[in-house]
């Protein structure tokens, strides 16, 4: 018997329900009521559920190189949070297009920079100029 | 009344109405295009521009926008698989399939086509509903709000898939969807629930990062791994052909796209419910609409009908919102309440008033919905061929920019940087899901419904004790929610005897 990925998600959402459920434990009845009412048949669907994983073939590995796209893609997103966080909108837009134009998909440093342009303006225009919202600034400017 | 319903006409089609119209709906169009800015958001954004604006005109500016970015939201949804709206999620669930298979033109000529139909639908149940939908309401009280929200939750048995197994993780993730809505204060006692001490959590996860995460980015994904374009290997020459097939679509399956509306009507008109239970209560409803167990299969892989059922809903239910907004001064969701804002601007009191002394008015808006989404459709049927090859566009190049729609929608819904963390963390989950084969529509539909529904049993409760469960329309409420739970059961028993 091997913990497979699915056995292990559904392992992991067995431990979500069992922490949902000793949570409202703790709580007046009032409040405790709708999630113990969700959590206990979701802790006893999700046990099962790992039980019929562990017995099944694991589910069939993707195909080569998708885990690591996979991985890529998450940590451009990750990558333009910390953008947004440290320059804020306005600038994290054009710069994060322009670095993933180059650095991920490979085109040309004039597409690029074009396509950054045309993402700014859009940007710039409909939201700063048409629906005039308010978007952060970025930590980097607020220190200054 | 037909006078009244011939000036209504007459005052939207006045040069200065019918231009504020054109803008708002230009507006509209941009803004359904977004994910997490919504209708309800952008009006509230042009709120402050009606002052000077007479009351037909104001009017005609704010619903002409609303009722479009709720049928440009269904574009996003089917090409990117990005919901548009927040409204528009339930169309993703076949449309996105539909466009990777090169049916793009397809999907959004039906989406399109059942908006119409379904906005047509929805408006002429405002116009006819408007004498006698007081008693309507009236009938619906807290209990039967309950049951009616617990027969949504029940169609998750039609949105799991066919098999126990299917039905087992369709359960398990319809009560996780519950569960991620009792995140928050408890409304009746005030208690945090799972809020780790994030101020954030007080309020709850909202919907659109929720959403856009668990739709699009598993999507976002997959276009990254096969590293193509949207539809692939799918022939060019499909792509831009669909778009009669589309409407015709629609009128293949009206009887659906007129129940799918109906649905919407009365989602709209029950406070509260707003336009995500009804699509999803649509979509499920257009599943079990399915002959028998096999016609189901093609569900959440790109049937048409499961864009048609959404999308007639989306827009119908702009109709059934409006009833008892403008009979009562009871708004029936978000936007409508920020609608209630601009009568309130304009010096107009809903009530007996909107039924008698401003019927004009009251129809004006009748047309403002049915003329918008006309004028919607027919400039989106001439440029859906064009739209529908962005589908054609190479992966590497358009995926930095469904990146930014996904996190710049998120963010805009609430202006929160924690939503980007939410949005990405539901995006992982999102995707294992996918990939383990847990179905992710009854998840959505849990957690649309979780929060309505605990709280109108608690106010049944604290009204009635437990004598609620007595009432007549309960009863039958309750026999019809056990119908659609055991349906898709005896469906699939009926076709594995035959």
């Amino acid at each position: 018997m091997r913990l497979s990925g699915a056995a292990f998600f559904s392992l992991a959402l067995a431990v979500v329900a069992a922490y949902a459920v000793y949570a409202a434990l703790r709580w007046p009845p009032k409040a405790a009521l709708f999630p113990l009412t969700m959590g206990i048949p979701l802790l006893i669907l999700a046990l099962a559920q790992t039980l019929v994983e562990l017995r099944d073939p694991p589910t069939p590995a993707p195909p080569p190189g998708a885990q690591a796209r996979t991985v890529t893609v998450f940590a451009w997103m990750a990558t333009f949070i910390v953008l947004v966080l440290l320059a804020g909108f306005p600038i994290a837009v054009p710069l994060f297009v322009f670095s993933y134009l180059v650095m991920e998909s490979r085109e040309g440093v004039g597409l690029s920079i074009a396509l950054a342009a045309a993402a700014w303006g859009v940007f710039h225009l409909l939201f700063e100029r048409l629906l005039h919202f308010p978007f952060e600034t970025g930590l980097i400017r607020s220190l200054f | 009344m037909f006078d009244a319903l011939i000036q209504g006409l007459t005052l939207v089609l006045q040069w200065n109405a019918f231009s504020l119209m054109l803008v708002g709906m230009a507006l509209g169009f941009v803004v359904g295009l977004l994910p997490g800015i919504g209708g309800a958001a952008t009006l509230a954004l042009m709120l402050p521009f009606v002052f000077k604006m007479s009351p037909v005109e104001a009017f005609a500016f704010l619903l002409g926008m609303h009722s479009v970015a709720a049928t440009t939201g269904d574009i996003t949804s089917i090409l990117f698989g990005v919901p548009g709206e927040g409204l528009s999620a339930a169309t993703v669930v076949d449309g996105h399939p539909m466009a990777k298979r090169g049916e793009a033109a397809r999907a959004l000529g039906a989406a399109l086509m059942s908006s119409l139909v379904g906005a047509v639908i929805g408006a002429a149940a405002l116009a006819v509903s408007i004498p006698i939908v007081r008693p309507l309401v009236l009938t619906f009280g807290s209990p039967e709000l309950f049951m009616v929200t617990v027969m949504g939750i029940a169609c998750i048995t039609s949105l799991s898939g066919q098999g126990t197994r299917a039905q087992v993780k369709g359960f398990a993730m319809g009560l996780l969807g519950l569960l991620l809505a009792t995140i928050g204060q408890e409304r009746q006692s005030g208690i945090l629930r799972f809020d780790f001490g994030l101020i954030y959590l007080w309020e709850g996860l909202d919907l659109i990062p929720v959403l856009v995460g668990i739709f699009a980015i598993p999507e976002i994904i997959d276009l990254a791994v096969r590293g193509t374009s949207i539809a692939g290997n799918a022939p060019a020459a499909r792509l831009g052909a669909g778009v009669w097939e589309g409407i015709k679509d629609t009128f293949r399956h009206f009887w659906l796209v007129v129940r799918c509306s109906m649905v919407g009507v009365f989602v709209g008109i029950l406070p509260g419910a707003g336009g995500g239970v009804a699509q999803w209560m649509a979509y499920a409803h257009a599943v079990q609409s399915a002959k028998n167990a096999s016609d189901r299969n093609g569900f959440g892989g790109g049937d048409v009908r499961g864009v048609l059922g959404p999308g007639a809903a989306n827009n119908s239910k702009e109709g059934g919102d409006l009833i008892p907004t403008i009979a009562f001064g009871v708004p029936g969701s978000g936007a409508m309440a920020i609608l209630l804002g601009a009568f309130l601007i304009m010096g107009l009191h809903p009530g007996p008033d909107m039924l008698t002394k401003h019927l004009a008015v009251t129809y004006s808006m009748v047309w403002t919905l049915v003329i918008a989404n006309v004028i919607t459709v027919l400039v989106c049927l001439a440029t859906l061929p064009y739209l529908a090859q962005v589908t054609r566009v190479r992966g590497g190049l358009i995926l930095p920019f469904l990146l930014l729609l996904v996190f710049v929608g998120s963010y805009t819904a609430n202006r929160q940087i924690a939503d980007l963390l939410v949005t990405l963390g539901f995006g992982a989950l999102g995707y294992f899901m996918m990939r383990f084969g847990w179905p992710r529509a009854p998840l959505v539909l849990g957690f649309v419904l979780g929060k309505l529904a605990e709280t109108y049993l608690f106010i049944s409760i604290a009204r009635y004790g437990y004598s609620w469960l007595a009432q007549p329309l309960v009863i039958v409420l309750i026999v019809l929610t056990a119908l659609v739970i055991v349906f898709p059961f005896l469906q699939e028993r009926r076709s594995r005897a035959a």
